[in-house]
């Protein structure tokens, strides 16, 4: 579903990802962890469309999207939910969940799938007509994740849901990821809580200063990791 | 090779990055010729023509200095530029003075109406700024109707100057006047920037935060560079009576500080040349060509003004220049590395025992609304250690770093650094204490060459010597007038922690400093640490989010989580912390 | 101050502060959608006037009027499209992202100097179609009052426009978090020009009803983009609530100088009332500072 071959890309003058490569199959969950800095955020906004990549091929359902406007690759199909809860403070709930479906032409599968977003969140529904600032972090990252759930895209890329919740928030969220990804959408999910987020997985990668260093099946992740700092020391 | 800053240069040297001295030659070449040609040749009509032409130029030099080197942004200087002709023309035309007193008053009255521009531009920038100094264009002329009884209202003061047309070798007083106050002004701005003033008013208005960091008081640069833009605009209005003869309100409306901003548009912000070009195209020629269709002359203002900004929009010089650099670019990259610093100083030497305390943090506590950034954070940093200050995101490393520096201030607890209390002190107070910083985005400056991006730290020093004066000139010498763009990315945070050194900083905030960094450059920017502790005694302070970098190279940690210290001591006294195992990813570290 | 002299201030000076309101709002839109504050709204205004004058001949009684005002609007909105496209062309490529004060400005001297072209260095004057009203008998333009209704319809249909429909939501979403917006796929430079169309319509139709209590000139809109600016700063930039209540309260100040002081010094009242908010809350009166994520 998605692709991404040997990219290199940056914030103007500084370089942070060195030859990086990806690929995730639809229904698939691939983890991507590393230390802070290692360039995880910059990858998940060089695919997105924030940031144009130097080199390198972005492929998304058989079309090279590599260097498209984040609208436009948003429009597509690939929809990318930034860090830190990012909604629209000043409006409404719902007026956010709209909006999150403004590329959703079908209002039936519009209705339907912000019917199961309030099945999944139920304070949602209860602070419908709310101002999203009003909302707690977790309930505003509930609400950026259901801004996009509703678009139904085909493939999503999530970058820290955890950022600045407390832990317990998370497995709920993780759990809509795991459902979502089960009917067929593909899923990269940036995560610095593996613990959490590595059993909802179904491969990870490890980032270390702007490369890749491993790839693998999720449940390997920990013997890897272990290989890997034991050869280091 | 101790002496030199770069790597030896092999090839092509590239184009010289700053041409305001041949752009000089020729501005002033051009202001003496358009005035004294049609003197000489006695033709009236030109020779008024371009003697207004050229006294607009003046005016437009100094909006450009203004504009650019400053970063103000203001509309409003056909109000200065009107404030001394109208004063000298009552104190002479109505009062009968001297016109060498009104002049005098003429120039004082401009500086006061400069710093009346500047109180708003301390507060805000930008479009505020731009609609105060237009208003204050427009209210102008208004003014002078309004109080008739001072000003002669609308009538205006007519004033005849018998001795400024007398001649002097075959070419009239004023004429010589003229072209002295053009030249000398497009001189004034050349020299300007060659300066340590001039460098600083150029980086406070490029980037304030890298200005406090040395020690430059922004708030007090733009009132100096409004003081010294409204006297030199102010001389440029004192020759408007004498080539004219007479003073009405309408000669200074909105219209003429439209014709100094575009001016400096058109022919290109910072260029020496730009205010004769934009002067020339935007007035010159339409008052020339369309002199039968005088109302098709604004129009021609605003179609060129559009059309060059999207079309050139460095304006004609600055493209121009553009062309001839990139023409012209030189394939090579330029390597720096601090051993001409280090070499000479290495003196310092031997490791003192680290018992001495560099910062010392008290119950640092910084909110921001209801969230709280710092709590409660109490920290040692010794003399010349390298401390790591680690943490998630979010963990208040920087904030903390904004304390120190005084970007941002505590709102309980106490700062000490080198013996002196800074938590009330403003981030150029601080600076001045010896204490520098480098940036997560390096600030360097690319409209200057990479010596003056250097430059500027040693025009921030306040007296400490780093380096003999001979090995400065040598580093000088080497670099030349290398662009910085030449500078790979890695080595631009060098140009950072060289800058800081040469200010004579001896305690060091680096916030990121390996972001961007190749492997064999972090290797590099180790060593580098090292030295600057070992050899220079330097106390570094390092935020990064590279761990094993910072495990490395630092004597001690400090470790951040939520605003709180959790873990503070040496690399292998806090590796078993639970709440350093966490920033890991690797569940087996250390 | 006798009681009517107070009320024609008030009424006079409430009017006139609804056409600030109104330029305030219309420069509101196309900053909360693109962040660009357009120099040139002032002489787009005039413009709106200058259609009433062209076609003043032509326009008998009140229905052909009324059914004209949506028409100058829809006139206003054209040019400001084309305006808003030169405008954000070299926002796309370029990293000069102040090029906006300049084509704005330059765009303003342009409409000033076509304007010059078409109508000479005079002041055009167009007739009211409505009937004047009294004001403690005293005759008062029947525009004053057109106005302030026009100023009241059109903040409750931009408050329908943007928190109703998709499109309105969209262009408030813009400001509120521009990369959040593009992540969702909204198309950000269609609906940036789409706020220069919006903020045509409402100031061509402003334009155009207060044209006979204007002057109708080549300098006179830079009076209006002033007055417009410092009726939305004292309001809260980017805030059509704060433009509602900055507007009047500008006018009447304004009208209170022009009373007390003098009509020449009326500029200068309204410099010195913008310096004064600047320097003691440049983020308005009614403005709250938003805690903008960087």
């Amino acid at each position: 579903m998605l692709d991404v071959k040997n990219i290199y890309s940056g914030y103007g003058n500084v370089p942070v990802l060195r030859d990086v490569s990806l690929s995730v199959k639809a229904g698939e969950i691939l983890l991507i962890v590393g230390e802070n800095g290692a360039g995880k955020s910059t990858l998940l906004r060089t695919i997105g469309g924030f940031i144009k990549p130097e080199r390198g091929s972005i492929n998304y359902a058989g079309s090279e999207i590599g260097g498209m406007a984040a609208e436009d690759i948003s429009v597509l199909g690939l929809r990318l939910v930034l860090d830190g809860h990012r909604v629209f403070p000043e409006l409404t709930v719902w007026d956010n969940l709209r909006l999150g479906g403004a590329v959703q032409k079908d209002k039936a599968a519009f209705d339907k799938a912000a019917e199961e977003v309030f099945t999944v969140f139920p304070i949602l529904r209860e602070r419908l007509k709310q101002p999203a600032r009003d909302l707690s972090g977790g309930q505003q990252q509930m609400l950026a994740l259901g801004q996009a759930f509703v678009a139904q895209p085909k493939v999503l890329l999530c970058d820290e849901p955890s950022l600045g919740l407390a832990q317990a928030l998370l497995p709920p969220i993780l759990n809509f990821l795991r459902g979502w990804a089960e009917r067929g959408t593909a899923v990269v999910i940036v995560e610095q809580h593996i613990d959490i987020a590595l059993p909802v997985a179904d491969r990870a990668m490890v980032m270390e200063r702007g490369h890749v260093k491993l790839t693998c099946a999720a449940k390997d992740l920990k013997d890897e990791l272990r290989k890997a700092s034991a050869v280091h020391a | 090779m101790a002496t030199q800053a770069i790597a030896a240069e092999t090839g092509h040297r590239g184009a010289r990055l700053n041409s305001d001295i041949p752009q000089l030659i020729i501005g002033v070449i051009v202001v003496a010729a358009t005035t004294f040609i049609p003197d000489i040749a006695g033709n009236p009509y030109w020779t008024h023509s371009f003697q207004l032409v050229n006294l607009f130029i003046c005016a437009a030099v100094f909006q450009n200095l203004l504009m650019h080197d400053a970063g103000q942004a203001s509309f409003g200087q056909s109000a200065i530029f009107g404030m001394s002709a109208y004063m000298a023309a009552i104190a002479t035309g109505m009062h009968g003075l001297n016109y060498g007193i009104g002049m005098v008053i003429g120039v004082l009255a401009s500086v006061v109406g400069g710093l009346l521009f500047a109180g708003p531009a301390l507060r805000v920038q930008g479009y505020y700024l731009g609609f105060v100094t237009l208003s204050a264009a427009t209210v102008f002329p208004e003014l002078l109707i309004a109080l008739n009884k001072y000003t002669n209202g609308i009538n205006g003061i007519s004033i005849p100057f018998p001795t400024w047309h007398k001649e002097v070798f075959g070419l009239s007083m004023l004429s010589l006047v003229i072209v002295g106050v053009t030249c000398a002004s497009l001189a004034f701005h050349v020299w300007l920037r060659s300066t340590g003033f001039g460098r600083a008013m150029r980086i406070a208005a490029a980037s304030p935060e890298a200005a406090q960091s040395l020690g430059i008081n922004t708030g007090l640069m733009r009132c100096l560079a409004f003081t010294i833009v409204s006297a030199g605009t102010g001389v440029a209005g004192l020759l408007y009576p004498p080539i004219v003869g007479f003073v009405s309100p309408s000669a200074f409306n909105l219209e003429i500080s439209i014709v100094f901003f575009l001016a400096v548009i058109v022919g290109g912000r910072g260029q020496i040349l730009g205010p004769i070009v934009g002067v020339w195209i935007l007035y010159l020629l339409p008052n020339v060509l369309l002199v039968e269709l005088v109302n098709f002359r604004l129009l021609a203002y605003g179609t060129l003004a559009l059309v060059v900004m999207l079309l050139f929009s460095d304006g004609l010089i600055g493209s121009f220049e553009r062309w001839r650099l990139r023409r012209n670019q030189s394939t090579q990259r330029v390597n720096i590395h601090l051993d001409g610093l280090l070499g000479p100083v290495r003196t310092v030497g031997a490791r003192a025992p680290r018992t001495e305390v560099a910062i010392d943090v008290k119950k640092a506590r910084k909110t921001f609304g209801s969230v709280i950034a710092v709590d409660d954070v109490d920290m040692q940093v010794m003399r010349a250690e390298i401390h790591g200050l680690v943490g998630a995101n979010g963990s208040g490393k920087t904030s903390l770093l904004n304390v120190f520096n005084g970007f941002s201030r505590l709102n309980a607890g106490s700062v000490t650094i080198n013996g002196a209390d800074i938590t009330r002190l403003s981030s150029n107070r601080i600076a001045k204490l010896g204490i520098g910083r480098t940036f997560q985005t390096p600030r360097i400056f690319n409209a200057m060459s990479l010596w003056e991006n250097l430059e500027i730290g040693l025009d921030a020093n306040t007296g400490k010597s780093v380096a003999p004066a001979d090995v400065l000139a040598a580093m000088k010498a080497s670099m030349g007038e290398q662009s910085v763009d030449l500078v790979p990315h890695g080595q631009r945070r060098m140009i950072e922690v060289m800058r800081a050194v040469l200010m004579g900083a001896d305690v060091l905030f680096l916030d990121e400093p390996a972001a961007g960094l190749s492997p064999g450059e972090r290797e590099e920017f180790k060593n580098l640490l090292r030295r600057l502790r070992d050899e220079m005694g330097k106390t570094i302070v390092l935020v990064e989010h590279d761990l094993q970098l910072v495990w490395d190279v630092a004597d001690r940690i400090t470790v951040l989580e939520a605003g709180k210290m959790v873990a503070s001591g040496s690399p292998t006294e806090i590796a078993g912390n639970p709440s350093v195992r966490k920033l890991f990813i690797e569940p087996t570290h250390a | 101050m006798v009681l009517d002299e107070l009320a024609i201030i008030v009424v006079r000076g409430f009017g006139l502060g609804s056409i600030f309101a109104l330029v305030a709002m219309s420069m509101n839109i196309t900053y909360n959608a693109s962040h660009i504050i357009n120099f040139a709204q002032g002489n787009m205004f005039v413009l709106g006037g200058f259609l009433a004058f062209l076609i003043a001949d032509i326009l008998v009684g009140i229905p052909m009027w009324i059914i004209m005002i949506p028409v100058a609007g829809v006139v206003l909105a054209a040019i400001m499209t084309l305006q808003g496209w030169v405008t954000l062309l070299p926002l796309r490529h370029s990293v000069e992202q102040h090029s906006w004060l300049i084509t704005t400005m330059a765009v303003s001297i342009m409409i000033g100097a076509l304007m010059l072209i078409f109508q000479g260095p005079w002041v055009s004057t167009v007739n009211s179609p409505l009937p004047p009203f009294m004001v403690f008998g005293v005759r008062t333009p029947a525009p004053y009052a057109a106005i302030s209704v026009l100023m009241f319809v059109w903040f409750f249909g931009l408050r329908w426009f943007l928190s109703k429909t998709l499109t309105g939501l969209a262009i408030s979403a813009l400001s509120q978090d521009l990369e959040a917006a593009r992540a969702a796929g909204l198309k950000v430079k269609r609906l940036q020009l789409l706020s220069f169309t919006i903020s045509g319509l409402v100031v061509g139709s402003a334009g155009f009803i207060a044209a006979p209590i204007i002057s109708i000139a080549s300098d006179t809109g830079i009076r209006y983009v002033l007055n417009g600016f410092i009726a939305a700063v004292v309001g809260g930039f980017g805030n059509n609530l704060g433009a509602l209540i900055g507007g009047p309260l500008v006018g009447i100040v304004a009208m209170v100088a022009t009373y007390e002081i003098g009509g020449q010094y009326q500029t200068f009242v309204s410099l010195l009332l913008l310096v004064g908010v600047l320097l003691l809350r440049p983020e308005g009166i009614f403005g709250r500072t938003a805690a903008r994520r960087v």
